[in-house]
């Protein structure tokens, strides 16, 4: 089991003076999948990439990638890896070509230069121009080519769609995807959760510094909460369907229109409708967002209870 | 190491040229001059006495010595490790923090070069820098005493630059350990500039004031010879001086950066943690997007 996780975290904390960052983070990631890591700003993401690469020290806790310490080889660990800054920032002298050999030249020129120019195709870039005359955008698309353009085993990236327009976003998750499909295990941070939900796998929520939840991305919209709406042919009391274990009335209407929220399966529902003549029967699946929104509005309750 | 010693090096090209250059263009024109002028020397002599000799006494320089190469070293040695010393310690203290302040060093250093490798390419290009400079000015001398009849040789001319290295190195390799342990490379650029200023004149006050000869035991300018090594050759010791307490503050920024967090904008704090002061650093706008 250990060989086929990725990256392995456990009890991982961090803090800035007064400030904790991680309060004990625990994490696996499997090899080959397309992880993201979910949360808001502040909440933790940029610190355990940092510390799975060495770039920060832990005062706690251990990070495994693809079996190493990073502290006890950070060069066995970032030469297997490629990674994208949240905060990128070049060398603006330099152009993009210039940059990427320089980034390459560190790396031993592993990387296949044919293979540089086909991304930068598929991104539209062009490496010629000087990094200071690029648009945000542009110099992102530099900062994914240069995590990309050796194949690596590992990709962590940092908020990877930042800046780009959304036909760039779809490129660059597209990216993600045929390097998942070449063997890489890919790990993202994001807080635009529509990309999380279009390709990754499994999904781990950050907040304030500690993991709330890691589950497959679908198994955690699958198990939520659901909403129905049923149109039926006469009015129906709802009280014989909120009857049904995990059911309860949003909306009742004149009791043609029904809008229930269902908790879990839908069987004990279904066969409670058979006894009414059900014109029409919609459910809607929430979003990520509205989970992870959930997750934070758990949150400020609990703030406000505590207070 | 080799890749990041080129890319460096290639960084400090224009710093290189433009001082270079310049100084070297500075050091031919003094040695025509002077050169000119030595003929001159005994009614210059003269005129010069009419000066208060405090002012020859505070460069270390006595009336006898008011030859072309005693004038060469009043007037470009004296203050070469001021004018160098801008350079020496604005590089030093922007060697690491340089970038790392402009949130450029998280992508380096998260290619596969360990950060003994990444300190010591850098300072290798560092050291180079500091020693092409007083090459080109050696350059500037060179050609300017092949077109006089000045009695120096090049390689006498060159002592004084060795020393100079030297006095620079040891600014260059404080600022850079500053910039290891302070908050800022501004703070760290400004410590080791106001050190070098200090040290500069409490040498100088010194030949003044004997008091003060022993706090100028401990200036670094103490041990600088300048113009003096022409004629007198160099002070080995002296030089060794310099070079040591350089090579202790080079091998206390590695410890330093071996062991610190690379910050990015909005991570830990650019102020000195002083007791009683627990507000948040103030963000620069580009830090305003938090990143933890």
């Amino acid at each position: 089991m250990a060989e086929q996780l990725a990256l392995t975290i456990h009890g991982l904390t961090k803090s800035y003076g007064k400030v904790k960052a991680l309060r004990g983070i625990d994490l696996e990631v499997q090899q080959g999948e397309i992880f993201g890591f979910l949360g808001p700003n502040g909440a933790g993401k940029t610190t355990t990439i940092r510390c799975a690469l060495d770039l920060i020290r832990p005062d706690g806790g251990s990070i495994r990638l693809l079996g190493i310490d990073p502290q006890a080889d950070p060069v066995a660990v970032k030469a297997r890896t490629g990674y994208l800054p949240g905060e990128l920032q070049m060398d603006d002298n330099l152009t993009g070509e210039s940059q990427l050999r320089f980034l390459n030249e560190l790396r031993g020129r592993k990387a296949d230069w044919k293979y540089v120019r086909e991304l930068a195709d598929h991104l539209d870039l062009d490496l010629k121009r000087p990094i200071r005359n690029l648009s945000k955008g542009n110099k992102v698309k530099v900062g994914v080519l240069q995590a990309l353009m050796h194949r690596p085993e590992m990709l962590l990236l940092d908020e990877p769609t930042f800046g780009l327009d959304p036909l760039m976003q779809q490129e660059v998750l597209r990216l993600l995807v045929e390097a998942k499909r070449n063997g890489a295990t890919v790990f993202f941070s994001s807080h635009i959760l529509s990309e999380v939900q279009a390709v990754a796998e499994r999904v781990g929520i950050i907040r304030r510094g500690k993991i709330v939840e890691v589950a497959g991305t679908h198994t955690l919209i699958n198990r939520s909460l659901r909403r129905v709406r049923i149109q039926f042919r006469d009015s129906v009391d709802p009280a014989a369907l909120t009857r049904v274990p995990g059911v309860s009335l949003l909306k009742g209407g004149d009791g043609k229109a029904v809008t229930l929220q269902v908790e879990g399966e839908m069987d004990g529902l279904v066969k409670a409708l058979a006894a009414f003549p059900v014109v029409d029967f919609e459910t809607e699946r929430p979003s990520l967002e509205e989970i992870f929104l959930a997750y934070y509005e758990d949150e400020r309750n609990s703030h406000k209870e505590a207070e | 190491m080799w890749a990041v010693f080129r890319h460096q090096l290639r960084r400090f090209r224009g710093s290189i040229l433009g001082w270079g250059i310049i100084l070297g263009l500075l050091a031919a024109a003094f040695v025509s001059v002077f050169s000119s002028i030595d003929a001159q020397m005994e009614q210059l002599q003269q005129l010069i006495q009419q000066f208060p000799t405090d002012l020859f006494a505070f460069f270390g320089v006595s009336m006898e010595s008011l030859t072309a190469l005693g004038l060469l070293d009043i007037k470009f040695f004296s203050y070469m490790p001021m004018v160098l010393g801008i350079f020496a310690v604005a590089a030093g203290s922007g060697l690491l923090a340089g970038d790392e302040e402009k949130g450029q060093l998280d992508l380096v250093l998260s290619h596969p070069v360990s950060r003994r490798e990444f300190f010591f390419g850098r300072v290798l290009a560092f050291l180079a820098a500091l020693a092409a400079i007083p090459a080109i000015i050696w350059g500037g001398f060179a050609v300017a005493i092949g077109q006089t009849v000045l009695d120096v040789s090049p390689l006498q001319i060159a002592r004084p630059l060795v020393s100079l290295g030297a006095m620079v190195l040891l600014f260059g390799t404080l600022a850079l350990l500053l910039s290891m342990v302070l908050p800022s490379r501004r703070m760290a650029s400004s410590v080791a500039g106001l050190l070098l200023v200090a040290s500069f004149f409490i040498t100088g006050m010194a030949e003044l004031d004997p008091g003060l000869k022993a706090i100028a035991d401990f200036s670094p300018f103490s041990y600088y010879q300048g113009g003096k090594a022409i004629t007198d050759g160099l002070n080995v010791g002296w030089i060794i001086g310099l070079l040591v307490p350089a090579v202790v503050f080079t091998l206390l920024a590695w410890w330093r950066f071996e062991r610190r967090d690379i910050r990015v904008a909005g991570e830990g704090g650019w102020r000195l943690a002083l007791p009683g002061r627990n507000r948040p650093a103030r963000q620069r706008p580009s830090e305003a997007r938090q990143t933890l």
